[in-house]
Formats: C-alpha cells, sequence, structure tokens
C-alpha cells in the first residue's frame, strides 16, 4: 500500500453532484452521511463540496441538458484515483424520463449517466436507501485503494 | 459592470458576483448572479431552468392513474402533495365521493410530510449558518418521521399514498401502526421543543439571523410570496382552513412580524407542534369503515382546477380529461411563487448573507422548473 492509499484510506471524501433529478436521493444521501442514524462519518467517509479534494462522486438524477458540461467539467476536476457511484433509479436508467419523447431525441434529457462519464458502481432504488449508498461506496472502494 | 441598468452613467460601481449553475454554496444546481456595491447586495436575480425535465410533457397523454403516480417524481421532499392534490383533481372532475377514514389518512401523510419538510429545512438553514451539530440534531430528529412514512408508505421517500377514491391498501393504519406513529409524535415534540429553546437562546446563531433577509408585509404579498414565508411577514393565511380535508381538525396558523430569517426558522419551528396536534387528533377521531371508493366510472371532464397548501405553500394542479387521459396538463408549485421573494430578501444585505436569505425562502429548484408564462400586470 502505497502512503497516498493509507492517507486515502482514513478520510474518503464524497462528492455529490446533483443533475436534475428529485431532491429525494440527494438528501438520502446527506442524510446517510449527516444523520447520526447512518453515520458514514464515523467509518471515515466525508462529504465534500469540492471536485479537487473528491475521492468519489456520487450522481443523482438523469442529466439534462444543462447539466452536461458541468458534470464532464466536475469529473475531470477530480484528481486520479476517482469513482463513481450513479445513485437512484434516474441516475442508473433513466428512470421515468428514459422515453421521453419516444424515438425522438429528447431536448431535456442527456442521460443516464454512463452515457456520459464512465461509471463504477451502480445503486438502484427510487429513492436510494441510505443503507444501499454505503454499500455502493464500499463496491468502489478496492478502486481507490487499490490504486498506485 | 451593469450595463443593462445604465448604472454607468450614475458613475456608481457594481460587481457583479455570479454563483452557479453547479455552485459547492448550493446543493441544486440553479443560477443567481448578485450585484454588489461595497459588499452590499443592490441586485439579486435567480435563474431557473437548468433542472427542467417536462414531467407535464410526458403526463399528456397517459392514463389519469399512471400520470397522477408519475406527479410524485416531481419533488422527493413533497412527494405525497403532489399526488394527493393530483388525485384531488381527478377526484372533483368525475365527482367521487372519498370515504372519511382515508381522507383522515391523507391528512395524516400530509402532516408526515410537513414534518420532514420543515425538519429538513430547520437542517439545511443550520448547515448554511455554519452550524453543523444542529444541522445533524435536526436530521437525529427527522430520521423518526422517516421510519414512520417508511412504514406507512414502504418507502422512505416516494410512498404513492392516495389513488383515485382513497389510499392505497397498504397503507391502511391498524393498531399496531397507530401505537408507532404516537410514540413517534412524542419524541418529537419533546425533542423539536429542545431544539428551538437551544436554538433561541444561542446569541450567536440569533445575532447571525436577526434583520437579514427581511421582507416587509407589502412587498410579500405584491412578490405573490406564499407559504410560511408569506406568514412569517405577518399575513394570516393557511389554504387549510378551507380545504374539506380539514375540517374536522383544530390548529393554529403560525404567524410571525419580522420577515427574517429569525421569523422563517421561527414560523417553521413552530408549525412542528401544530402538525403533531393535527395528527394526534385524526389519530385519536379515525373513523372505522372503506379505505377505497371504487364505484365509480371514468368519463371525459373539462379542465379542472385544485389547490391544497403544502409545506412549502400554494400548490396547484390542473387536467382535462379524455377517454381517461390526462390533457392540458398545468402544475405550479410554491417554490416559484417565492422566487421573488428569493430575489428582494437579499436586496440591501451583505453578501455573506445572501445565501441565508435565499435558503430562508425554502427553494426546491427541482419543483420550480416547470413551464411556465409571465404576464406582466
Amino acid at each position: 500500500m502505497s502512503l497516498k492509499s493509507y492517507s486515502r484510506a482514513r478520510a474518503i471524501h464524497v462528492m455529490l453532484v446533483y443533475t436534475g433529478g428529485c431532491n429525494g436521493c440527494d438528501i438520502e444521501i446527506v442524510n446517510c452521511i449527516f444523520s447520526p442514524k447512518y453515520d458514514a462519518e464515523q467509518y471515515k467517509v466525508f462529504l465534500t463540496w469540492n471536485p479537487r479534494e473528491a475521492d468519489v462522486l456520487v450522481v443523482t438524477g438523469p442529466v439534462t441538458k444543462h447539466n452536461e458540461k458541468p458534470l464532464i467539467e466536475i469529473y475531470n476536476a477530480i484528481p486520479e484515483p476517482k469513482a463513481v457511484i450513479a445513485a437512484g433509479a434516474c441516475a442508473l436508467m433513466g428512470g421515468v424520463y428514459k422515453n421521453i419523447h419516444g424515438d425522438i431525441p429528447s431536448e431535456e434529457i442527456a442521460g443516464p449517466v454512463d452515457k456520459i462519464i464512465p461509471v463504477d458502481a451502480k445503486v438502484p432504488g427510487c429513492a436510494v436507501r441510505p443503507e444501499d449508498i454505503l454499500s455502493g461506496v464500499v463496491a468502489a472502494l478496492p478502486l481507490l485503494l487499490n490504486a498506485k | 459592470m451593469n450595463e443593462d441598468n445604465n448604472i454607468t452613467d450614475k458613475k456608481v460601481i457594481e460587481t457583479e458576483v455570479t454563483m452557479g449553475t453547479v455552485h459547492s454554496a448550493a446543493i441544486e444546481p440553479y443560477r443567481v448572479r448578485l450585484f454588489v456595491e461595497d459588499e452590499i447586495v443592490r441586485d439579486a436575480e435567480i435563474t431557473i431552468g437548468i433542472n427542467h425535465r417536462g414531467i407535464e410533457r410526458i403526463m399528456e397523454g397517459l392514463p389519469v392513474e399512471k400520470a397522477n403516480s408519475l406527479t410524485e417524481k416531481i419533488c422527493g421532499i413533497c412527494s405525497n402533495s403532489h399526488i394527493w392534490n393530483s388525485v384531488l383533481v381527478a377526484e372533483k372532475a368525475i365527482g367521487i365521493d372519498v370515504p372519511e377514514r382515508a381522507q383522515y389518512i391523507r391528512v395524516i401523510m400530509e402532516e408526515l410530510e410537513r414534518l420532514h419538510s420543515h425538519m429538513l429545512y430547520l437542517a439545511h438553514g443550520s448547515e448554511v449558518l455554519g452550524h453543523e451539530t444542529f444541522a445533524m440534531r435536526v436530521f437525529y430528529i427527522r430520521e423518526t418521521v422517516m421510519e414512520i412514512l417508511r412504514m406507512i408508505g414502504g418507502n422512505r421517500v416516494q410512498y404513492g399514498v392516495s389513488i383515485i377514491g382513497g389510499i392505497r391498501p397498504r397503507c391502511e393504519l391498524d393498531e399496531m401502526r397507530i401505537q408507532k406513529i404516537r410514540e413517534g409524535m412524542d419524541i418529537i415534540d419533546e425533542k423539536i421543543l429542545e431544539f428551538a429553546d437551544r436554538f433561541v437562546s444561542d446569541p450567536m446563531i440569533m445575532a447571525r439571523v436577526t434583520g437579514v433577509g427581511v421582507l416587509s408585509q407589502k412587498q410579500a404579498i405584491e412578490l405573490a410570496a406564499t407559504g410560511p414565508t408569506l406568514r412569517s411577514t405577518g399575513v394570516e393565511i393557511d389554504l387549510r382552513r378551507e380545504m374539506e380535508a380539514y375540517d374536522p381538525f383544530e390548529f393554529d396558523i403560525i404567524t410571525q412580524d419580522d420577515g427574517d430569517v429569525k421569523s422563517n426558522l421561527l414560523c417553521r419551528v413552530l408549525e412542528i407542534p401544530e402538525a403533531t396536534k393535527i395528527i394526534r387528533q385524526a389519530l385519536d377521531h379515525l373513523p372505522d369503515g372503506k379505505i377505497t371508493n371504487r364505484s365509480w366510472e371514468m368519463q371525459d371532464a373539462p379542465i379542472t382546477k385544485s389547490y391544497i397548501e403544502v409545506p412549502r405553500g400554494k400548490l396547484y394542479h390542473s387536467y382535462s380529461l379524455e377517454d381517461g387521459r390526462v390533457r392540458n396538463s398545468i402544475i405550479r408549485t410554491p417554490s416559484i411563487t417565492n422566487i421573488g421573494a428569493m430575489q428582494y430578501a437579499a436586496v440591501g444585505h451583505h453578501i455573506t448573507d445572501a445565501q441565508l436569505a435565499i435558503v430562508q425562502c425554502d427553494p426546491c429548484f427541482t419543483c420550480t422548473d416547470r413551464a411556465i408564462q409571465i404576464i406582466k400586470i
């Protein structure tokens, strides 16, 4: 284990990006890290809003056209190694917005997330449960910790 | 430099501070332009449209039952309000009687939602203030409500209680559930008052929130503010007084006088015991009988409107029915009428308080991004 991954194992910073969902998943994720009931901070998982100090990017919502560019910029700003988690039905496969215009290309939705940035772990649910978020972050951990 | 308003002519130097669309201070994507002069905000402009997904467009032509459950996906905070109002439109249009027990359970769900929405507001407000500990404490109290919601609806966020003619069978309240709700209400009443006590008796917080983001009563009425944002300026108005479902219940309308962040926070804190009071009354007098009325037939109907009071203010849904399918769906959420208030609340205050002034109006930008037409009067 390199020094970097040793220190990373002690403080995993999660960044949450909201790309046009319904707020349900976002609040559950903030809840999962903040709320004393789930309290991911006890496992040294912290919430951050700064992409330069983030390790894990959690994306919620079907990516709307306006949010596509900021999402790519945020993804590029995160230093390597990084992991991306798509949380919730909308981020996973478009949710109720998938077939919004039938076969005509959608004017509003650019997603789902894996069309735009590579996704490492997918967490299902509408809305995602806090327990599932924790297991999603855990599933993405080997990517971070085994990196040289 | 703001050249649109010819401010350069008056030799006033204004700086524009832009936030967004994705910014670390705002969880949801929206864009704020603050026109600053000597660190005092002179004008603010909020741009929406980033989250527009076009739910009304998807609803067009769907069977009315499907369209109703789709309205839940508008907002993850007040999802029950949306489905309730959407179902009310169909019931009004076709003329369906709802069993009394179903009405009571709908009211219980709505008040539970008010509880968790207001607590989320308190948590978000404390976080913006910089008091993360307070935010965590409120999240801990909120967890009680979330557990009750999961018990009744089967899901923590979107629970789909209302259907046309009543409520879903899985949301029936039996003795065990009623007992658990009562226990939860006791916990909330005790802890939220303790929280309010600590909040009010903390001189640091009070100094930060008093006199910040002031919205006068006249301004609030002119800007068509709604819900607790309007009530915190001293206007005693609450649509629950006029709603049929709330007729059997006694509750007070909470008003505050100042229209600043303190008034907004206190207005919502004090609405929490009122909500638990309504839930207790509903549980005490829960009528027996059916929970769904299935003896109705689909028929065509012209555009029907329905207004209800939701945690953030007044919610409007309307659509017409054609062969059991939804046409001309229009939805107006409380956050969109509060946008004017958000812009004006920040004006005249220090730039560091601008975010707080916007948050005090309880914005929900995912609700806000509807297709709208602004008519200048």
